[in-house]
């Protein structure tokens, strides 16, 4: 041990000893990186508990989403079920850990989730047209546009999001500002049939 | 009743058209009753100087019973928790303990005495579980009598009588009253048709009476075993009203105060003295440094001659390569590990519905309900807090620690309300029924199973037609998941057994799977 590795050591002790009872130290610890628990190993997504894949979003869709859950804004809604199970995760992190987590998927591996949803892809194909205006040709996303990546992303997940902003589930909120656009749009969808269409035609995408 | 019951049904009542034995026996296959083999005597092979290793993944108490049985056999076993504890579900919380529930992080702040815990899962042990019970026996934890009923514990229900809480032996008292009044009523009139001998028929008519507490003439009008309203020591008792039954109808509750003490909650229950996870504790105890804990599995890959599992610990990943693989990670954490599992387990994988259960947990200032002549047992309200429990252990001590709230799914409410809404809705349903409950009880914890981190539900739910039992697809996937993957890989754990939500089928489980490993080891031998 370094001398000065030594130092704040001690400093960290007597830190410590001024803010903890000698009980409390003893306590299990704990941080704010409780993603994989849900989300899989490495965020690769986990239908068993329909968490989405975390791995390959951008960081700036992760912040904000984790911001929206934090405030209320997305995961309120009675019947957005997956929604409620994350929203009280997210109210408890301060700015530090929504950055430090967001930091930590962005170490994840990206490997593109199994495709599980069978549809008709060549009429998915035309609905798609309207989406990539935001999410890109190849559903690659588009920072500018504040759309995420859709290639790639489990599309079980992309089916209950789609039903859930048809049903205004999501994005109903009155400070979601993407949230009420992507409202808007869906319903170029019609209904479910559209949404497993477009859902299948993005499966076929590059990813 | 407006409908005299027919002699017909009389008959499939008493159970003439099938023999009385085929009527046990139907009970007992309708897991009312379910039969458990001898305690353990697991015979495994030791594999030699081959030291075969075996990777057991969670130490839940399925793959504590494998460790244990493994090791003691000779084999090389590494057992890995992802979290800081052994016994997942099994679980007490004393003085300074980590509720890690996600996104609800709490430390206990009970007071630091041994009889100061919550049992915040398992909580009971029928004596019919007797893998269990050898285990405690073998590792030496003591037990003690859990006491699951107290008669002078209350029922209350805001729809009847107004709300005010009665005593459960007020109500059962005269619900039997009532009940049996209308049993001897039909009695009387299918001895006309004489299914029963002279003799049968008074034994039954004796035993309805009794049941019932009625009068010389069959009737019902009351009972002292509903407690005195006054006397009773040194002068006579004095019978307490009746309530009409129709007040007592206005519950739902006597569905659950009838049965809550039949079947596998039937007296005698016991509970390991100190806490549930005093079994956990002497396994890992002889277990030693072979369990590791904050060890997260993030891949498994069955091979031909073994499994490789990979495993992180403090942010670095390592791998083992093993012979053998017990696993009980519940299935819908598994479904987000790396694996390489055949297609029909994966499908089975995803069935499973997780288990949603919640308790909460108060200390008691004093032991209040002791001063209400309650020791042990529970009260019932026909609220989202469902229950009370006051405990067994620790009586006449200064404090104690009662259940607050048990709530084990299919009712909207508790468990995705925050800390702070649960809290004051276990208060305000809990003044109901001790007027000074709010004022008596302090440092409350509550735990909703289905978010605690590294578990995600209660116990695995395969039926989906509550009440209709299991699908014959359903139990096709039940006994794929408990077949082993190549030979090498076993889930285990009470997700794999026909009666979760029990310590004794976990371990059942992970004792078909050392039986089903052996006898490929013996084959092979």
């Amino acid at each position: 041990m370094s001398v000065n590795r030594i130092v704040v050591f001690a400093i960290s002790l007597l830190f410590s000893a001024a803010i903890l009872s000698a009980e409390e130290i003893a306590r299990e610890p704990y941080n704010d990186r409780y993603c994989m628990t849900c989300h899989g190993v490495d965020g690769r997504g986990n239908e068993g508990v329909q968490a989405p894949r975390l791995a390959g979003m951008p960081a700036w869709y992760l912040q904000r989403q984790l911001k929206n859950f934090r405030a209320g804004i997305r995961g309120t809604h009675p019947q957005d079920i997956e929604g409620l199970a994350m929203q009280p995760m997210a109210a408890k992190l301060s700015d530090e850990s929504i950055a430090d987590i967001v930091a930590w998927v962005g170490s994840w591996e990206t490997i593109a989730a199994e495709r599980t949803i069978e549809g008709d892809a060549a009429r998915g194909r035309n609905f798609y047209s309207a989406c990539a205006l935001c999410h890109g040709d190849n559903a690659e996303g588009n920072e500018a546009m504040g759309a995420p990546a859709l290639a790639g992303q489990n599309d079980w997940y992309l089916l209950t999001q789609l039903k859930n902003f048809m049903a205004g589930y999501r994005g109903s909120h009155a400070e979601d500002i993407y949230g009420a656009q992507m409202r808007s749009m869906v319903n170029t969808l019609r209904n479910e049939a559209g949404i497993i269409n477009v859902v299948a035609y993005i499966n076929t995408l590059p990813r | 009743m407006s409908k005299p019951v027919s002699r017909r049904e009389f008959l499939n009542l008493i159970g003439a058209s099938g023999g009385s034995a085929a009527v046990l026996t139907a009970t007992s296959a309708l897991g009312l009753l379910p039969t458990t083999a001898a305690a353990a005597s697991l015979d495994l092979l030791n594999p030699g100087s081959s030291k075969r290793q075996v990777a057991i993944l969670g130490a839940g108490i399925s793959g504590l019973t494998a460790a244990y049985e493994l090791t003691k056999a000779g084999y090389d076993c590494v057992v890995l928790e992802a979290s800081h504890r052994a016994g997942g579900r099994i679980f007490t919380v004393r003085s300074g303990d980590l509720i890690d529930e996600i996104g609800n992080r709490q430390y206990c702040e009970f007071d630091d005495e041994p009889h100061m815990y919550f049992n915040a899962g398992a909580a009971r042990i029928p004596s019919t579980h007797r893998n269990l019970l050898h285990y405690t026996k073998e590792l030496g934890v003591e037990l003690e009598i859990f006491i699951n009923e107290c008669k002078n514990a209350y029922v209350q229900d805001d729809n009847m009588l107004g709300g005010k809480p009665i005593r459960n032996i007020e109500y059962t008292t005269h619900a039997r009253g009532f009940m049996a009044d209308i049993m001897a009523k039909s009695l009387s009139g299918i001895e006309l048709d004489e299914p029963f001998t002279e003799q049968e028929s008074e034994t039954l008519l004796g035993m309805i009476r009794s049941f019932g507490d009625l009068n010389e003439d069959n009737l019902y009008t009351g009972s002292l075993r509903a407690g005195y309203a006054s006397g009773g020591f040194l002068h006579h008792g004095v019978q307490k009203d009746m309530i009409a039954f129709r007040d007592l109808l206005k519950t739902d509750l006597g569905r659950l105060l009838l049965n809550a003490n039949e079947g596998d909650t039937g007296p005698v229950l016991l509970q390991p003295k100190g806490g549930m996870d005093m079994t956990i504790q002497a396994f890992v105890a002889n277990l030693g440094d072979r369990v590791k804990f904050r060890s997260a599995v993030t891949a498994v890959q069955v091979k031909e001659q073994g499994v490789d599992v990979v495993y992180e610990q403090e942010g670095v990943r390592h791998k083992i390569e093993a012979d053998y693989c017990f696993n009980c990670i519940p299935t819908h954490l598994m479904a987000g590990i790396e694996h390489n599992f055949p297609a029909e387990y994966v499908s089975a994988m995803k069935y499973v519905r997780r288990g949603e259960a919640f308790k909460a947990a108060f200390q008691a200032k004093t032991r209040f309900w002791e001063d209400e002549d309650i020791y042990g047992g529970g009260s019932w309200l026909n609220s989202p807090i469902q229950e009370i429990w006051y405990p067994p252990h620790g009586i006449h001590k200064a404090k104690g620690v009662i259940l607050g709230a048990y709530d084990y799914g299919g009712r909207a409410g508790l468990m995705n309300l925050s800390q702070e809404e649960r809290i004051e809705l276990c208060l305000a349903e809990g003044e109901k029924v001790h007027p000074d409950y709010r004022s008596l009880v302090e440092k409350p914890i509550t735990i909703a199973w289905h978010r605690m981190n590294h578990m995600l539900g209660c116990s695995a739910r395969w039926s989906r037609n509550r009440g209709q039992g299991w699908t014959h697809e359903e139990e096709t996937m039940y006994h794929t998941l408990q077949k082993p993957v190549n030979g090498r890989h076993y889930f285990i754990g009470d997700q794999i057994s026909m009666h979760s939500a029990w310590q004794e089928s976990a371990i059942m489980s992970a004792h078909w799977a050392l039986a089903d490993m052996d006898k490929q080891a013996r084959a092979t031998a």
